[in-house]
């Protein structure tokens, strides 16, 4: 896979190549086929292989069974409750990196934070990334991503 | 004509026949991911000597979790944040002796000497930086950084959502350009 060095910024990226050539020397110097005997050795030699399926038995899949109904029974009722106090998200989380200025001002304000570069943001046409948020910023955008999750 | 093409068992398949007792599958596992592994650890700031240790203690502890494996993230994802967890119980014993002194060869393609101290100097820095991130955001910048995998490869290796790992990626980056500064 080709690795992301063209994404960081100047200064970051030199530093980061630098780095990068010394943990590949040094990783080099590993002996793999050292490893894999040892590996294979403490296997041997400290645990048994783990077994997939070991802990399926026909108690533990009526258990199961059971567990799903109950979560699923909860989860419906949590989602009827919860229902008008939701608090939704404009956009899918997995698309953050494409929201617009709009969108990302929403996000502030779902997670009842006032954004400190709104007016920066609105002076501007073009799209925001997170490249021009603050720490402050991504860490209110973290928190409302993990409220989001939760 | 053309040459048949070799068929290559995918980690899926190696994983599958370990598990039915193929002792020779995990040793093929380990010679496909542990130098990416080891790699890994290096850019965590993982000491030399202690860096092949390192890599055998997460591997080992990968086939013992084979079990738990579900697919989420690729095999070599899975590993690397195994790694990541084997490196966070040796880090407070690097934090007191500063580990990795960058040697000099560290140096700028071009020979000039005075580029070279700075190119040593800065990646000094990087490291020290690196080993001041929060976990995740280390863990999240170096997969990315290092091992050029995707937003939606980290979260499934390490179990946060996409949105989170490309939060953590740009706090990384940020926290990094501002302590090389």
């Amino acid at each position: 896979m080709d690795r992301m060095n063209d994404e960081l910024p100047p200064g970051v990226g030199e530093a980061w190549k630098a780095l990068e050539a010394r943990a590949d020397q040094r990783a080099a110097r590993v002996d793999v086929e050292r490893v894999a005997a040892g590996v294979v050795e403490r296997l041997r030699r400290e645990g048994a292989r783990p077994s997939r399926f070991r802990w399926i038995t026909p108690a533990t899949l009526r258990a199961a069974a059971a567990v799903v109904v109950l979560v699923a029974g909860a989860a419906v009722v949590r989602m009827a409750t919860r229902a008008h106090e939701a608090v939704r998200l404009p956009v899918g989380i997995s698309a953050i990196d494409s929201l617009s200025s709009g969108q990302l001002e929403a996000v502030w304000e779902a997670a009842g934070e006032v954004s400190p570069v709104a007016d920066s943001v609105a002076a501007t046409s073009a799209g925001t990334s997170l490249d021009d948020l603050s720490e402050a910023q991504l860490e209110v955008l973290l928190a409302s991503l993990n409220g989001a999750e939760g | 004509m053309g040459v048949p093409a070799l068929s290559v068992a995918d980690d899926g398949d190696l994983i599958a026949r370990y598990l039915a007792g193929e002792e020779s599958a995990a040793a093929e596992l380990v010679r496909r991911h542990a130098t990416a592994l080891a790699r890994f650890i290096a850019a965590h700031g993982a000491p030399d000597e202690e860096l092949e240790d390192l890599t055998q203690e997460t591997l080992f502890k990968a086939f013992r979790a084979l079990g738990t494996f579900r697919g989420g993230a690729s095999f070599r994802t899975w590993l690397l944040a195994i790694g990541g967890n084997v490196l966070k119980d040796r880090r407070r014993r690097w934090r007191r002796n500063q580990v990795v002194a960058l040697t000099p060869d560290i140096r700028d393609p071009s020979g000039d000497p005075g580029a070279q101290a700075e190119a040593g100097w800065t990646a000094e820095r990087l490291q020290e930086g690196i080993a001041k991130l929060a976990r995740l955001q280390r863990e999240v910048f170096l997969m990315r950084a290092q091992q050029g995998l995707g937003y939606d490869e980290i979260a499934g290796g390490l179990g946060i959502s996409e949105g989170a790992a490309r939060v953590h990626y740009h706090h990384a980056v940020k926290r990094l350009k501002a302590w090389i500064a």
